[in-house]
């Protein structure tokens, strides 16, 4: 589904990726795990297509297409979903139009007929009710006044919403108390499904123990250093990164 | 002066002054003209006209309309039968007497006004200072057919008056002129629509003055959807008397170049007024607005909240300038400027001024000009939204703060119509 290549990009000056491999098939979840400033949040950014990332070298292939060169609400409409690090707060923008707007965008994407008010609203309660979201959060402006929490189960609903092929986590588990945390992964869990990948980035183990990953990658320096399964990202937490490094730079 | 060593620029103003009978205002009018002709166009060293230049307007050479039934695609849609309708200054239309939702409403010209033995000075004035006072003044002395609007006391009307001010004709120059007074205790809602075509360059000189009796409470929806080949000034005088409410929604959305100048005075203890406008500086429109509040008893109080988007060439201005007089303790002014810039060749300039010669009072200011936050931007298009689609969300956003208090259903959804028609235009040619 997802094929990345020697990719090299820059924020400024600075070089952030400097030759990211991976691969990401239907119906898997990769963990990709580093310290601060690996470049983890840059690698969403450039999947969801956010400016001021600049890629410099290598490509990324989505379903056979281009990624790069489609716009950030094309990548959406192809089933392409980032779930925000920090979900943006829009006063006036309300929560239910930009659902509806989002979803009709996505629909008629697929050749599907766009919802009627009605059929939304039966849609958006079932998913909102899995989220243990209340109704009066569809009045209320994106995110304005939502707690950190609120803001990630936000961001999960959009996603259960969307229902995207492709769904990119950047660092949901980061500002999530033990209970709002088992929602977050409750709902994440429920949209795993042989068609859809998942790719979570995180800095700590810990949301692993609720989502379980298929892959786990280590990224460092704005490359994969090494990949394996779960037990790996269970060593990471003991033995911290740098032993990993050591090995990559001995390689 | 004498007409020999007229400026060429002031020609076509004596003109029509020369060929229009004043009968028993000619007095009045002839000194008021003669006080526009001293002033003469005001010149960029002006402050109240620093960013908003008439030369345009001085070098045209407009003519008295006369009244040309106007086309319905200038006639907007309002209850008919309950309105007024002015065209070129001259009133074509007025509710009859027996309407039951504008009981207490009295509506007449100023000549029957005066027949009715009510004194000139009372109905004809020319206000002093602000930069406005010059056009104030040709107003006076070339208003055709003034309206008198009289809110009985204690009347409380269940429908909103509508006065619809038209401008037709090729190059013409008219003078609307309304005078509003709502009586002690009533309460009434006016709605005041400027409309024109854009087939012709016109000049509309416009005057209104509001007088609210005690404990009134007025409120004005003001919608100005000019032609954008008009010229137009407009004044807006307010009185406001003890305990008495007046409140402005304006919605600035026409013209080529228009200036208001709105000036409310707190004359007794408890008065309030609430100043709320949005204006549009889109395609090659300047818009000006100079809003000035004056307290001068205690415990008076106002808001004013002006929001400005400009795009494309367009310009705007805005002044608020809030004035505590000695002795007005207890009073509270607040003002608001907030402006969004929705693409790189607009400009706005904004200017809020408190001056204050009283100590036990609560004033604040503010005002901010901006661009659409790119992480907003971003964050709708990464959930499907195209990006104009996302930039009208945020416009319609930012302008939701001042549309929300619009609680005039028809009107707020006018405003609302028109200003997506206008993002959808602004916004198909992206930035």
């Amino acid at each position: 589904m997802l094929k990345i290549r020697d990719l090299h990009a820059r924020i400024g000056d600075r070089e952030i990726l400097t030759g990211l491999d991976l691969e990401v098939g239907a119906g898997e979840v990769h963990a990709i795990m580093g310290p601060n400033g690996s470049g983890k949040s840059t690698l969403a950014s450039v999947l969801a297509g956010r400016d001021g990332v600049e890629v410099t070298r290598g490509t990324v292939e989505y379903l056979g297409r281009d990624l790069l060169a489609m716009e950030p609400e094309d990548r959406a409409r192809a089933g392409v979903f980032l779930a925000f690090q920090y979900p943006v707060e829009i006063p006036g923008v309300n929560n239910a139009y930009l659902l509806k707007a989002g979803l009709n965008a996505v629909r008629r994407q697929r050749g599907e007929a766009e919802l009627d008010a009605f059929d939304f609203l039966a849609l958006i309660r079932d998913k909102m009710k899995l989220m243990q979201m209340d109704e009066s959060f569809l009045n209320r402006g994106v995110n304005e006044g939502f707690s950190g929490g609120e803001k990630k189960r936000n961001e999960i609903l959009q996603m259960a919403v969307l229902e995207p092929k492709l769904a990119l986590l950047d660092e949901t588990d980061s500002g999530l108390d033990i209970d709002a945390l088992r929602v977050v992964a409750s709902g994440v869990n429920g949209m795993r499904s042989p068609e859809r990948a998942i790719v979570m980035v995180t800095h700590y183990q810990r949301l692993l123990d609720y989502i379980e990953p298929d892959v786990v990658h280590v990224l460092s320096g704005g490359r994969i250093l090494k990949s394996g399964d779960r037990t790996l990202a269970l060593e990471l937490e003991q033995r911290g990164y740098d032993w990993v490094r050591a090995e990559a730079g001995a390689a | 002066m004498n007409a020999a060593v007229l400026p060429a620029a002031l020609a076509p103003y004596r003109a029509a002054f020369e060929s229009a009978r004043h009968g028993d205002t000619a007095t009045v009018r002839g000194a008021a003209f003669e006080h526009f002709v001293e002033s003469g166009f005001p010149s960029p060293r002006d402050e109240a006209w620093k960013y908003t230049s008439l030369r345009r307007l001085e070098s045209r050479r407009f003519t008295d309309a006369p009244v040309t039934a106007p086309g319905t695609a200038v006639l907007p849609s309002s209850p008919a039968g309950a309105r007024v309708v002015v065209v070129n200054g001259r009133l074509l239309e007025a509710p009859g007497p027996d309407r039951a939702e504008l009981h207490g409403i009295r509506i007449r010209t100023l000549a029957q006004a005066l027949a009715d033995g009510e004194p000139q000075s009372a109905l004809l004035r020319v206000p002093t200072g602000g930069g406005t006072e010059r056009f104030a003044a040709l107003n006076a002395a070339l208003c055709a057919d003034p309206i008198v609007v009289d809110v009985a006391e204690d009347a409380r009307p269940t429908g909103a008056l509508h006065i619809l001010l038209l401008a037709s004709g090729d190059s013409s120059m008219s003078h609307p002129r309304l005078l509003v007074r709502a009586g002690r205790g009533s309460s009434a809602q006016l709605v005041i629509h400027h409309s024109g075509d854009d087939a012709a360059e016109r000049f509309v000189n416009s005057y209104l003055e509001i007088e609210s009796g005690p404990d009134s409470s007025l409120r004005v929806y003001r919608q100005q959807a000019h032609g954008s080949r008009t010229f137009l000034i407009e004044r807006i005088e307010a009185t406001v008397g003890q305990r008495a409410q007046l409140t402005v929604h304006d919605a600035e959305l026409g013209g080529s170049i228009s200036r208001l100048d709105l000036h409310a005075r707190l004359a007794a203890p408890g008065a309030a007024a609430e100043l709320n406008g949005l204006f549009l500086a889109d395609g090659a429109r300047h818009l000006d607005a100079h809003v000035r509040v004056d307290h001068l008893a205690p415990g008076t109080r106002s808001l004013v909240d002006y929001r400005g988007v400009a795009a494309s060439r367009g310009r705007a201005v805005f002044n608020g300038k809030a004035v505590v007089h000695e002795g007005a303790q207890k009073s509270q002014a607040r003002q608001v400027s907030r402006n969004l810039l929705l693409t790189p060749g607009a400009e706005i300039d904004t200017k809020p001024e408190l001056e204050i010669y009283a100590d036990d009072v609560q004033c604040s200011h503010g005002a901010t000009t901006g661009q659409l936050d790119p992480a907003a931007l971003f964050y709708l298009r990464s959930r499907g939204l195209d990006e104009s689609e996302a930039r009208s969300a945020l416009t319609r956003a930012f302008a939701a703060a001042v549309l929300s208090r619009m609680d005039l259903p028809a009107f707020a959804e006018a405003v609302h119509a028109i200003l997506d028609d206008r993002l959808a235009r602004i916004l198909e040619t992206p930035a």
